[in-house]
Parts: structure tokens; sequence; C-alpha cells
């Protein structure tokens, strides 16, 4: 028996915890997270709201609840995006010739040079901000680490024994990609995974923040943060939910994939 | 070395191409006749009509094109259709203030990384080692803007020590330009101190653990004056890589810390003109922050080969 | 002439801003320097012009920033809303109300050292109709002739008589320009006005400085820098921390409690021209039956809107009317807040449950009130989505000009706006041909006539529910405690800079 991975664990938990949250807050969140009450606005918080309420009036227990789905959401759609052109993109790469191996990284390179806030702002001036084109625009700035770490791992399995046996069997490059490449990076996918979801995290709250994200009256933990600003002399409060909130999500997913990290390749584990 | 340095300027020069032609395909396609946007949307047909030609708008993409890239190459960025002024010196102007900010950040950044991340590698199994390793799990959580703010919060509002917000340029008042720039760069720095402080940690380890630091401990170094003789110089090389990273992606990240602190700086530029539908401003920002990234990331690709005699001998 | 429809984007674009303004004189400035004095003031204020023509561009930044202070026009407001002389000392009107007669002053000079004389006036009168492209210039459309008799007497004569003529001839279509200093209007403003241009770092501040070619009282200070801000916070932020002496327009009420708590500061609160309206677009077949409109309006709780969204800052007005114009009347009970009433106007008109899109602009104060209109609105049973369309351009476009919508929230805040905003042609496509009589008598008429007209016309609009007010903005300045002169009311297009001074 290994000894137990404290990232893993601790990174396992806050996002069961944040998951769990989400779920929970599709059947039951203490109020309705978009009602607006001017009769009980600004309340501190106390045993019926116990994160307080914001200047709407709207229970701010709730808004992080139901604000922790836009968050997993916004996550699962960008890494989404980025797995699924990265992926393939990282594994022809690592199969194909020289030459257009070249030409794949280099133009993953060049997407490096369109950060996802550029893209978002992009997206957001053709189609008009929304959640969506914010998911979509961190997915396609994720591509290029996907691809990037897919290729290094693909390459590694490609001088395997059994991909060069199969190889010399005559076996055409898809079956080798999807019976023998795939699984043996699969673990290297969900590192990448975790570690993207956190930007993404991140990236979705600087949007929300700047006006190019999730549009009210959604609740989202960026946007709340936002709308905080104002009370920063008054209410500080409104601000430390939502900043601990994001805090939290980023460091459980970075938590994940550093614990995954180790566990996937223990001979790593006392050095990272 | 040289077939390297042609073979890596050969990329860079194809690349700032594909992405001129993707910049300027993307800003073709936004919906809505530039001239009308910029004319706002009482303007008479005639009004348009004049300013689609004094523009050259009426003209085949393919001819505006080329005019945009050939005005790029002689550093001439256009006048924009909204505000009717010089878009270059706007730029420069910016992207000074952008570039002032980023580099500040990155110091920080530097001077925070390198002594905790190697503290971190050099004591794994301690305590201090691991309490600096949780804390820099916390500093990567927390967005530059949220930073900002609480650190606004305390040492402007609070305080009183330093001013919350504002841009002077060095050139007008150096010392006010010291006071405004302290609490934004901190901001940036901080954030992005702790994400380097984690390649630097495992950059270091993986140098510990190399023969001749092991070597050089069995010869009875201590393990700092060690890392201190041999290891940094190799551990330099992902740590350069990620800093060259970081600085690109600074660039326009920026914008949210600019937002935070009234700071005029390119990101500004960028959220400004777009939301004035200032669409030639938004092509050249655009264009000047891509091929920013590109330059750094051949520049990197280059210091790269210079600080890794390893790499020097085999091409790859 | 017909009231032209589209003549408000100015206004709209505004909206981001609250026009702070002119006319302030009261306050004494006697004590303290003398206006030979080396000081500077900095003022922070919200939205930045795009550019510094205003005959071209649309917004309320470059007039806020310019007129008054850069361009006199020949007559302006003063703080109780009267016209009074500018660059001209009098005038006379015929006994047809066609033809006005200015005698103008003689020593005034523009910037670029020609004198300002009736040529100057005549031309600039003459560029309204013929160069300028913003929908503002439709006002001159009335004007048949205008004609230089000698340097300091001018004569325009109207097609018809037109209260309106006079009263637009104090907001920027008035402005004075001189015949050899429009090439570069946009960079390069010319006028008679007591400041000039410094400096313009684009993205950051407009620096003013005194003009020492002035022909009126010299102004106090020797420079103002304008300096501009994104974000509410950042803008309080600066006054705290001694960056600006003034926020010259609030735009974070809730966050007013530090500066009242502290002696260092003076907070000013007035009215200004800016009705918050909740517009609908009355050409939906859902808004041509009145009872919907009515029910939308009862709806509502307005103050409790009001407290959510602003604070509690502003005033109730329930019609396009703000408190400083000589027709105001408070309608705010021509529709108050009842529920059960606003549910069976809907359940007669058969509307309930219906689905109505709130396309919002990305302001700050139409994304915090859209929010509660939501809420309410659905519990009277109707069904309301919010989408926001980024501001001034996609919302511009969107609503102002397609009319794709069924309600939005802008303020409005151009001087006397009801009849340009209630029209077929403008966005809120309202159709009534009581309202556009009642409108064409009270620009034809004498003073009485006019006023009885406009207050008609208010109940009218308000009666009718073309659409409905939320609140008019306040005029909220915060200031260091020993600025003088800030207005207390903004019911001008300019933010007078002439009549400021330390104490």
């Amino acid at each position: 028996m290994r000894r137990l991975n404290p990232s893993l664990v601790a990174g396992g938990v806050i996002v069961l915890l944040i998951v769990v949250t989400a779920l929970v807050s599709f059947v039951w969140t203490p109020y309705d997270a978009t009602l607006v009450d001017p009769a009980s606005r600004l309340l501190k918080p106390s045993w019926s709201h116990w994160f307080g309420t914001d200047k709407f009036g709207r229970d701010v227990l709730s808004q992080i609840m139901v604000g922790s789905r836009t968050t997993l959401f916004v996550g699962i759609v960008a890494v989404g995006v980025a797995a699924v052109i990265g992926v393939p993109l990282g594994i022809l790469a690592a199969m194909s010739r020289r030459w257009s191996s070249e030409v794949i990284m280099r133009s993953n390179d060049l997407l490096l040079a369109f950060p996802a806030l550029l893209l978002a702002i992009m997206f957001g001036a053709v189609f008009g901000a929304s959640t969506l084109t914010a998911m979509i625009a961190i997915g396609i700035a994720s591509i290029p680490s996907f691809a990037r770490v897919i290729r290094s791992g693909a390459l590694q399995v490609m001088r395997t024994e059994y991909v060069l046996a199969a190889r010399a069997a005559g076996r055409q490059p898809f079956p080798i990609a999807v019976r023998h490449v795939l699984p043996n990076v699969a673990s290297l996918i969900t590192v990448q995974a975790s570690v993207s979801f956190a930007i993404a995290v991140l990236a979705e709250a600087a949007l929300s923040f700047l006006g190019y994200g999730t549009p009210p009256p959604t609740p989202s933990w960026g946007r709340m943060l936002q709308e905080s600003q104002e009370f920063l002399f008054s209410a500080p409060r409104l601000a430390v939910f939502p900043g601990l909130a994001i805090a939290l999500a980023v460091l459980g997913f970075n938590l994940l994939g550093d614990g995954l990290r180790d566990r996937f390749d223990p001979k790593l584990e006392d050095r990272r | 070395m040289i077939i390297r340095l042609i073979e890596r300027t050969a990329v860079l020069l194809v690349s700032l191409v594909v992405s001129s032609v993707l910049v300027f395909a993307f800003m073709a396609v936004l919906p809505g006749d530039p001239a009308r946007v910029a004319l706002g949307v009482n303007a008479s047909e005639e009004a348009v009509a004049q300013l689609r030609e004094q523009f050259g708008l009426d003209r085949p993409l393919p001819t505006q094109y080329l005019d945009w890239l050939g005005g790029l190459l002689r550093g001439d960025f256009g006048i924009s259709y909204v505000s009717k002024a010089a878009i270059g010196p706007q730029i420069i102007d910016r992207f000074q203030v952008t570039l002032w900010l980023v580099v500040a950040g990155m110091i920080i950044a530097l001077v925070i990384a390198v002594p905790a991340g190697t503290v971190m590698a050099a004591r794994h199994r301690h305590v201090s080692g691991l309490a600096l390793s949780a804390l820099s799990q916390v500093g990567v959580a927390v967005p530059a803007f949220l930073a900002g703010i609480l650190l606004i919060t305390l040492f402007a509002v609070k305080l009183g020590w330093l001013p919350a917000n504002g841009w002077t340029p060095p050139a007008e008042d150096p010392g006010m330009f010291l006071q405004q720039l302290i609490l934004p760069a901190l901001a940036l720095g901080l954030v992005q101190g702790a994400v380097l402080t984690r390649y630097v940690r495992s950059a270091v380890l993986e140098v510990l653990r190399e023969d001749y630091l092991r070597t050089a401990r069995a010869k009875g170094l201590r393990p700092f004056p060690a890392l201190w003789r041999h290891g940094l110089r190799n551990a330099a090389v992902p740590v350069v890589t990620v800093l060259g990273l970081q600085l690109a992606t600074l660039l326009i990240g920026a914008v949210v810390v600019e937002r935070v602190f009234v700071i005029p700086g390119l990101g500004s530029l960028l959220l400004d003109a777009v939301s004035n539908r200032d669409l030639l401003l938004v092509q050249d920002v655009v264009m000047v922050l891509v091929v920013a990234v590109l330059v750094v990331n051949f520049f990197v690709d280059l210091l790269y080969v210079a600080l890794d005699p390893r790499l020097r001998v085999s091409s790859r | 002439m017909k009231s032209y429809p589209t003549r408000a984007v100015a206004l709209l674009a505004t909206a981001g801003l609250l026009v702070v303004t002119a006319c302030s004189a009261g306050s004494s400035t006697s004590s303290g320097s003398s206006p030979g004095a080396d000081q500077s003031l900095s003022i922070g204020l919200v939205a930045e012009p795009a550019s510094l023509d205003f005959t071209t561009t649309d917004g309320a930044a470059i007039p806020q920033a310019l007129l008054g202070n850069v361009y006199n026009g020949l007559v302006k407001q003063d703080e109780t809303g009267k016209i009074v002389p500018d660059l001209a000392k009098s005038w006379t009107v015929s006994p047809d109300r066609k033809t006005y007669t200015f005698t103008l002053v003689d020593n005034a000079k523009f910037t670029n050292g020609a004198a300002f004389t009736a040529a100057d006036a005549v031309f600039s009168i003459n560029q309204v109709k013929t160069k300028w492209t913003t929908s503002l210039k439709a006002a001159m459309d009335v004007v048949q002739n205008a004609k230089a008799d000698s340097p300091t007497k001018l004569t325009v004569t109207l097609a018809k008589p037109s209260n309106d003529w006079l009263f637009r001839m104090t907001t920027r279509i008035g402005a004075m320009f001189s015949q050899t200093g429009v090439d570069k209007l946009a960079t390069d403003p010319v006028g008679t006005g007591p400041y000039k241009l410094g400096s313009w770092k684009r993205g950051d501040s407009i620096v003013l400085q005194r003009s020492d070619t002035y022909w009126g009282t010299k102004p106090f200070f020797n420079q103002v820098t304008l300096k501009y801000f994104k974000d509410p916070t950042a803008l309080n932020n600066a006054l705290l921390t001694g960056t600006i002496n003034v926020v010259g327009t609030v735009q974070a009420p809730e966050a007013l409690s530090q500066f009242t708590s502290n002696d260092k500061y003076q907070v000013i609160e007035g009215t200004t021209n800016g009705e918050v309206l909740l517009s609908f677009n009355n050409s939906r077949p859902v808004f041509k039956d009145v009872r919907v409109r009515q029910a939308i309006r009862q709806a509502i709780d307005h103050k409790a809107l009001l407290d959510t969204c602003f604070a509690g800052r502003g005033k109730l007005i329930g019609s396009m009317v703000p408190p400083t114009d000589p027709w105001y009347e408070d309608l705010t009970s021509v529709a108050p807040y009842d529920l059960a009433k606003a549910k069976s106007l809907l359940q007669a008109a058969g509307a309930t449950g219906a689905s109505l899109r709130l396309r919002l602009p990305t302001l700050p104060y139409a994304t915090s009130c859209g929010q509660v209109v939501k809420s309410q609105l659905e519990q009277a049973g109707l069904k309301v989505t919010i989408d926001q369309l980024e501001f001034p351009a996609a919302w511009l476009t969107t609503v102002f000009k397609n009319a794709d919508y069924d309600m939005s929230i802008i303020a409005h805040v151009e001087p006397r706006d009801l009849g340009a905003v209630f029209n077929a042609k403008y966005y809120t496509r309202y159709d009534d041909p009581t309202l556009q009589a009642l409108l064409a008598s009270a620009d034809a008429g004498d003073e009485a006539t006019q006023v009885a007209d406009m207050k008609k016309a208010a109940r009218r609009v308000s009666e009718q529910a073309a659409g409905d007010w939320l609140f008019l903005l306040p005029n909220l300045m915060v200031a260091e405690k020993n600025i003088t002169g800030l207005p207390q009311n903004a019911i001008t297009e300019s933010f007078d800079l002439s009549h400021l001074a330390r104490s």
C-alpha cells in the first residue's frame, strides 16, 4: 500500500465539494438565487442567510451555490474543446513524419499568440459577449498546452515495443492510435484536464469581471466579485465569499492535477 | 546553431504572415460596415459613402489587406475611423505603459520565485519547504484582479500609503511614476511569482538529482553552494521558457489589472476600441499583441539554446 | 417642422455618464487666491470622448468637456433654466415670432487669434445644416436664413415660430466656430471660451488651460484636468487618495457613505435631465394594448427599485419631465405600485405569461435596474429574459437603430426630450397623433401656451404608459470641502468650469 498522497486527497475533496454543491443547487438552494427582495438587502450573515444578502436582497450562499454551476460548466466545455482538438493534434504530431509534425506543432505555437482573454474579447466583439463565447475562447486558448503534453507522451508510447511490433505487423496508424497510444496517454490527459480546468476558472472570473463573461442575472463568481466592488468600504464580505470560492476552486483543481500526476508517475512522486 | 537560427527565423516570418491574415480575416467577418459603425446610426448614406472612400473601404479585401500590411511594415498603423487620429503614436504610447507594468511585475515575480522555489526544492522534505509549497498553491489560486482590489483597499484606502490608481509617465514625474507603479506591479508580480515558484522548484529538483550535482555534494559541498555553483544555470532553461510564455500572456492579461488600477495600457486601449467599434484600431492592437508574443517566443527559443549546452549539439 | 425622430442618439450615448452641468454661478469665490494664481484642479468623470468633434460624433462626453469651456454659444442657460446672454449681449424677437435679431459682443476672440463676428455666427449656423452629421442637427432645420448685418448684428429668420429653436441654441448646436478654425475639430478645437485645449492623453485625461484671450471674466483655475475612469470604484478611490479633487459624477452611489462620514469632503446632490426609461417597443403586438403597458408600470415598485439599484438616490418622476423644466408636475400617482391591479390588467389583455426580452446596455445602472425589473415583472406573471448588449456600439445598432427588442433601459439625458423620444420613428416606435399635436402647438405658441401644452403632453405619455420612468438620475458629486462653484442641479450639456474656485 502506497502512502497517502496529500495533494490528491485535498484536491479531490475540494473538487468533490464543488461538484456536490453544483448538483445540490439543481434541486435545492436556501433561497431562489435570482429573486430580488429589496426588503432584505445587504443583510449581515445570520442563521437565515449564512453568507448574508447582496444589494438586491439576494441570498449570497444561494448565489455561490448556483455560481458553482457556471464555473463547472465553463470549465467542462472549455476543457472539452481543448481536449477534443488538442489530443488528436498531439497524437497526430507524434505519429506523423517529421515535416508534417513540424507544421502541426508550429501552428500550435501560433495559437499561443492568441491568449484566452484576447480571443474572448475578439469573439465578444463579433458575437456579443456571453458564457458561450467565453467558454470557447478559453477552450481554444487551452489547445496548445494539451497538444504539447500529449505529443511528448505519445512520442514515448511510439517507441515502446508493442507499438513497434504493431507497426512491424503492418497495422494501420489509426488503429494504433486508438488501441495503443490513446490509452497510454489517458493519464496525461486527465492531469492536463485538471490543470486546464483551474486555468479556465481563473479566465472565466477575469472575463466576467471585465463584462465579457456570463451575463446577468445568471450568478457567476467573477461578476459577483465585480458587483461587490462598490461595497468594499461598507460591506467587504460581499467580495470575500466569491473571492474565496474562486480561489478554492482553482486550488482544488491544481492540487488534483498535482496529485494525479504523482499517482500516475510514481517515480516522480517526491519531485513534484 | 546557425542552421537553427535560420530555421527559427523562417518559422517566425511564416507565423507572422499567417497571423496577419487571420487577424485581418477575422475583422473582415465582423458584422457591420466599419464606416457606418464609426459614424453612428444616424449618419446619412452620403456621409458613410464618403468615409468608405476616404479610408479605402470600398476596395477589394485583398487590396485592403496588402495596403494594411504594407503600412504596418512601414510603421504606419493608419488613422482611426472614429477619432480620426493617427493610431501609431497611441499604440506606442500604450505599449510602453503595459511594458513597464509587465516588466516590473516580472521582476517582482522573479525576486519572489527564484529564492522561494530553490528553498522549496532544496528542503522539499522539510516543514519550511512544504509550507512554502502550500503558500505558492494559494498564491496561484488568487486572480490578479482580486489581489489588486485587496492591495488597493489595504495600502491605498485604509493606510493611505500609496495612490489607489492612475498612471504618470516616468519622464514626467519619476517619483509619482514609481508610487503608482508599485501596487499594480505587486498585483501582477505576486500572482505570477507564485506560478513561477512552482516551475523553479521542479526545475531545481530536476537538477538536484543530476549526476554532476551528486558528485559535487559527494565532494563535500553543502546543498546551497552546490546549487549555486552548478545548478542554477541548468535550472534556468525551463524557467526562462515559462517566463517567456508568461511575458507574452501578460501583455494582454494585464488588462484586468489595468482596469482595476485605471492604467492606460494596451489592453485598455483594446477594450475601448472594441466598445467604440473602432475597428482598425482593434485590428492594429490585436496584431501588435500577436507580433509581440511571437517575437518574445522566438527570443526565448534562442535563449534556450544559448543557456543549455546540450541543446547546442543536437538540433532538437 | 416635424419633430425630428432620431434626434437623441446623443443623449443616449450619454447615458453612461450623467451629464454634469453648468451654470452654477451661485457660490461665492471671494476668499482665497485671486484668478491670477496658478492653481489647478483635477476632476474625475466617467465616459471619455472618442473624438473632440461633436459635429460628427454623438455622445454627451464631448459637449460636457468643451461646451461653455472651449466653445461659447450665442445664448446659454443659467442655473434656473432661464435663457441668458453669452456671445449675444441681447436679442429681440419679431411680433410674428419668426425673426430673431442678436446684438453680439465686440471683444470676443478665438484661440487661433481671429476675432468673433456675426459672419462667424452665420457660418456656424450654416455649418450645422450642411456639414454636421449627428442627428441633433435637425434642430437647425427650422432656420430659413441667417444674415450678418454688421460685425455685431445677426438676424436669423425661421420658417415658422419655434420656442424650441432658441432653447436648442443653448446646447451644442449653438456652439460658435471660427471660419478659419474648423479643419481639425476632432483633435484641435478652436473656440472663444475661457479655456483652450492643453493636451489630450487618450484613455486617460483631457487638460484644459486658461485662455489668455478670453473676453469675459477669467476663470479661477489656470489648468483643469478632466480625468476619465471606466470603473466607478476606481473613481471614488482616486478622490480618497487625492489623485483628483472632484468626482464629477458618482456612479457607485452605494459607496457614498465613505464620503458623507468624512468631513474632508462635501457631497452635492441635486437633479439632472437624465430620465432612466424602461422603454417599450410599441410596434410589438403585445405593447399595442395599453393595458399591458399600464400593467407593467403598476407592477414595478419604483421606490423599492430606486433603493435597490441606485441606493435610493435620485427622484421618482412618473413622466418624461425633470423638475427643473417649467412644465414639471409630479406624475408618480398616475401609475402607483399595485400588483393585484397589474395582474388583472394583464389577465384582461390576455397577456399573462407573455415572454418579453429585456435587452440591456452594458451600463452599471441598467444592469442593476434590469435585474430588479425582471424580478418584479415576473411576480406579475410575465416571463422576462435579460440579455446584455455592449454599449455603445452593439446596443445602438440592435435596439436603437433596428428596434430589435421588447424592452430596454437607458437614461435619456438630453434636455427637453419628450418629443424626440416618444415618436413613431424613434426606437420607442410610439405613434400618437394626439401627442404630436400637443407638441406642435407648444412649439409654436407663446410662453403660457407652451407650458400648458407641455404639461398635457407629459400627462399624456404617462397615462398612455408610452414607457416607464424608473427614476431621474441624481446629480451626485463629491468634492474636497474647499472647492466652490459646483452646480447643485445638472441641467445643461456642459460641465461649466468657469465658476469653480478654491476657497
